[in-house]
């Protein structure tokens, strides 16, 4: 009865909008599909040995020792999952993390980057504004909200105010810590247009479960005309006075 | 002589100028202050017994809240939680899944497995009189009493229970994150846990070298005692890592250092991942820990049961060794979303996942032990059938994590919790109640009820693998852990179904224990008496009667075959019987 619920509920991932989201989710279903045919070995082997083997009647096959025929089954199997299942993954991950995840697009003029300070409950963002630098008091900051260009290399610095959160996109297959007293980064390419969830992933307080940005990623036109807007807006608050607001850094060069 | 130093002499085998001592007479040295391994495994066993419900009602509480975000919990609702009207307020959320995991790790399944059956087994297994240190022993279970004192006082503070999780990550854990009294009490208690945790490594690691009994080579040690003895090593070393954490983390909460909290540029200050450090170094031998006697258990319960020798019982004793080794050079697969090195990471990927090599090889000893068995199904044998079914489960989705790529994606979501608890929890705890239910009739003198015993199997093992299978699920759809309403976010909310199916199945679960505990008090009080061995096995603790008597062993065994020797023809034509006990010489 719960399994057949269960079945009916089984949800798949959430909708991939990363240019790079591909490689995870074919090294999920590869995991998936390997993984469940060994378990099911296993069990169909477990389920057999109790049908056929079971009772007080039976005498049992009487073994003693290792043989080489056992040594042989152990390392048999043990090939098995190191070539079939670990080697695969790794070997698959290795690439897509050094030619994705890992590659970060420091050399790329095109990349969008924007400084992340989270906090108790909250995304700070911070973009460099018209000059292209950070923390100068054009830069924009927005709450909760992220806006990038659709097709483009985003590139995130990320820091925390107080405690370790972690900056997951769901969507994006990615996430990483921010970290108190760290830079951390993280990179990724919007593949569509839309607005996708900002999640915390790590226990960060009472009030962790509300700490929910909102990634909207945008056409090359609708982010200058956003740009503008939300630049007058930034002319506007800003206060040369409040130095707590200008918790920017300068852009951290590749480590 | 004294008590406190090695007692090799109560092992001489038969010298009649050491017979074995008497009992003390008075009540509190026999029962309380008791320096006997079998009373202060009961002991461990009742107070393991007491946490694991005390921790499983947080988790129906938790699961309650997921099932029904801001509904009232009803019945105890308004005891509970006065404040809010009987709803689990966010504070509270964090709370109870903070007090689940630490009790459950630290002061449920660790207690009952490595202080109950390892103190109750170990000596009994190998043919010794009493632990090498009894008086280190009793000191033992006293400073895991006055740890489980301070948590459960942590429970009635001002500000509420600890709730920065069972990791307790700096800051959050700090006063930054968490000021009050209680998370400085948490520390205290796992501070107290650690060191009860040592004396007790130490006491076993000596008693498995030095009192096995003469003729009780290691390969001739039952698996249980490998188990045991290898969690024991991974305790003795790693422990005192998490206790270097936890005196750090004191020192930052209470007298204001800066060793986890971070500098800024005109105060200099620490590095809150260095305590993530210190804790994985620990954490992941921690799984290890709790796992490998329930391995070893499951691994001789499936020979017993199966009237057979342990297949390839050399090649899963190395299986375990090489699990052990390994476990100390992977802890960083915890760490890979903060922001560690691609060398780093690529190196713990690989390392993390070798161990699904030794892992299978354990898995087909497990196989070809049942295999052509004659295989009897009593209570003991299906909660070790269960065990290897749901490890099997959650040491496969391991690999998932273990992969850098697939866990940058599924670090902190429901797939991790999942995983864990069908490895380090459900696969522990069903190793648990296998050692109860086997080992009652020797720790209490009776026998326990079987329909019921099988029935509670059931009830567990289907409603585990729903709980756990499906929180797998949630996690790959990206539910994270540790949210009191998962509804919150837009891309959770077709999830919630889901949700309230998992919580339904451990409601389950939750009530199926209480067939345990019916079944374990009427067992002691009205169960038929036992035999001296009512299962028809050969390991010393068998030889003797049920309770065995004070000093275990009149006269120490002299020990001629390893501890499988079922099902042997020669036996079976010599004497009748299909099992050869261990202290009697084989037929020629």
């Amino acid at each position: 009865m719960t399994f057949a619920v269960a079945l009916a509920l089984f949800p798949a991932l959430p909708r991939d909008a990363s240019a790079h989201g591909h490689g995870i989710d074919a090294v999920l279903g590869y995991l998936t599909i390997t993984t469940a045919v060994a378990f099911s070995l296993m069990l169909l082997i477990l389920l057999a040995a109790l049908v056929l083997h079971r009772g007080r009647d039976r005498v049992a096959h009487y073994t003693h020792g290792v043989r080489p025929r056992d040594r042989a089954a152990a390392i048999v199997a043990g090939a098995v999952v190191l070539f079939g299942i670990d080697a695969v993954a790794v070997v698959r991950s290795a690439s897509a993390l050094r030619s994705g995840f890992w590659r970060y697009p420091d050399g790329d003029p095109a990349a969008y980057r924007v400084e992340v300070t989270a906090q108790q409950w909250a995304w700070n963002f911070r973009y460099p504004g018209a000059d292209g630098v950070f923390n100068t008091p054009d830069d924009i900051i927005t709450l909760n909200e992220l806006r990038v260009p659709a097709g483009r290399p985003v590139y995130l610095q990320l820091t925390s105010k107080d405690v370790v959160h972690s900056f997951y996109l769901p969507n994006f297959r990615t996430k990483i810590d921010a970290i108190p007293g760290t830079v951390t980064r993280l990179w990724f390419q919007p593949k569509e247009t839309g607005t996708f969830e900002i999640a915390c992933a790590q226990h960060c307080g009472a009030w962790h479960y509300k700490m929910r940005g909102e990634l909207t990623a945008l056409t090359e036109q609708e982010l200058v005309r956003w740009q503008g807007r939300a630049a007058a807006d930034a002319a506007l608050r800003y206060d040369a006075a409040d130095r707590e607001a200008h918790d920017g850094w300068p852009w951290m060069p590749a480590p | 002589m004294d008590a406190c130093t090695v007692s090799e002499e109560h092992q001489r085998p038969t010298d009649p100028a050491h017979p074995a001592p008497e009992p003390p007479a008075s009540f509190w040295r026999q029962v309380v202050f008791s320096t006997d391994h079998k009373v202060i495994g009961r002991q461990f066993l009742w107070l393991g017994l007491v946490f694991l419900a005390v921790a499983g009602t947080l988790a129906m509480l938790i699961r309650w809240q997921l099932a029904h975000p801001g509904a009232p919990v009803p019945l105890v609702g308004g005891l509970l939680f006065p404040a809010s009207g009987g709803v689990v307020s966010p504070a509270a959320y964090t709370a109870l899944f903070t007090m689940h995991g630490t009790i459950m790790i630290f002061f449920a399944l660790t207690p009952i497995l490595i202080g109950g059956f390892g103190n109750f087994c170990l000596p009994l297994l190998i043919g010794a009189r009493d632990m090498a240190f009894p008086v280190l022993n009793m000191l033992s279970f006293w400073t895991m009493f006055a740890a489980t004192a301070i948590l459960t006082a942590s429970f009635f503070t001002p500000l509420g229970p600890p709730a920065a999780g069972w990791t307790s990550y700096p800051t959050l854990s700090t006063a930054v994150g968490a000021p009050g009294v209680a998370q400085t009490l948490w520390v205290l208690a796992i501070y107290l846990n650690g060191a009860s945790s040592v004396m007790g490594a130490v006491n076993y690691i000596t008693t498995v070298i030095r009192f096995r009994a003469p003729g009780m080579t290691f390969f001739r040690m039952p698996l249980t005692v490998w188990g045991l003895w290898l969690a024991s090593i991974l305790n003795a070393l790693f422990v005192p890592v998490l206790a270097a954490g936890a005196v750090l983390l004191f020192f930052d909460r209470v007298f204001g250092t800066r060793f986890f909290i971070a500098g800024s540029a005109i105060k200099p200050g620490g590095d809150p991942v260095l305590y993530q450090h210190l804790f994985w170094i620990f954490g992941h031998p921690e799984v290890y820990i709790l796992i490998l006697p329930a391995w070893g258990i499951a691994g001789d319960l499936l020979s017993f049961f199966s009237r057979k020798p342990a297949y390839g019982y050399k090649v899963t004793v190395g299986a375990l060794i090489a699990i052990v080794v390994l476990s100390g050079v992977v802890y960083g697969h915890h760490m890979f979303v903060t922001g560690m090195s691609p060398l780093l990471g690529e190196g713990f990927m690989v390392l993390t996942m070798l161990i699904s090599v030794p892992s299978v090889i354990l898995g087909v000893g497990w196989l070809g032990t049942v295999w052509r068995g004659s295989i009897r199904l009593t209570t003991p044998m299906l909660f070790a059938l269960g065990l290897v079914t749901v490890f099997g489960l959650g040491g496969f989705t391991g690999l998932f994590l273990a992969d850098v790529l697939a866990d940058v994606y599924l670090h902190d979501t429901f797939f991790v919790v999942g995983h864990f608890h069908l490895t380090m929890s459900a696969a522990v705890l069903l190793g648990a109640f296998a050692a109860i239910y086997f080992w009652f009739p020797k720790m209490f003198g009776r026998m326990m009820n079987e329909p019921l015993g099988k029935l509670h199997f059931a009830l567990t093992l289907v409603t585990v693998i729903v709980t756990f299978g499906l929180q797998l699920v949630l996690g790959y759809a990206g539910m994270q852990r540790r949210l009191v309403d998962p509804s919150a976010y837009a891309f959770l909310r077709p999830l919630m179904p889901l949700n309230r199916v998992v919580s339904q199945a451990a409601f389950v679960m939750g009530a199926a224990q209480v067939l345990f505990v019916v079944n374990f008090f009427y067992s002691l009080r009205w169960g038929p008496r036992a035999p001296a061995n009512p299962w028809q096995v050969g390991t010393l603790e068998w030889t003797v009667s049920s309770p065995p008597p004070h000093h275990n062993f009149a006269e120490i065994p002299r020990v001629f075959v390893g501890p499988h020797e079922l099902g042997n023809p020669a036996v079976k034509a010599a004497r009748g019987v299909d099992f050869q006990p261990q202290d009697q010489e084989p037929p020629a």
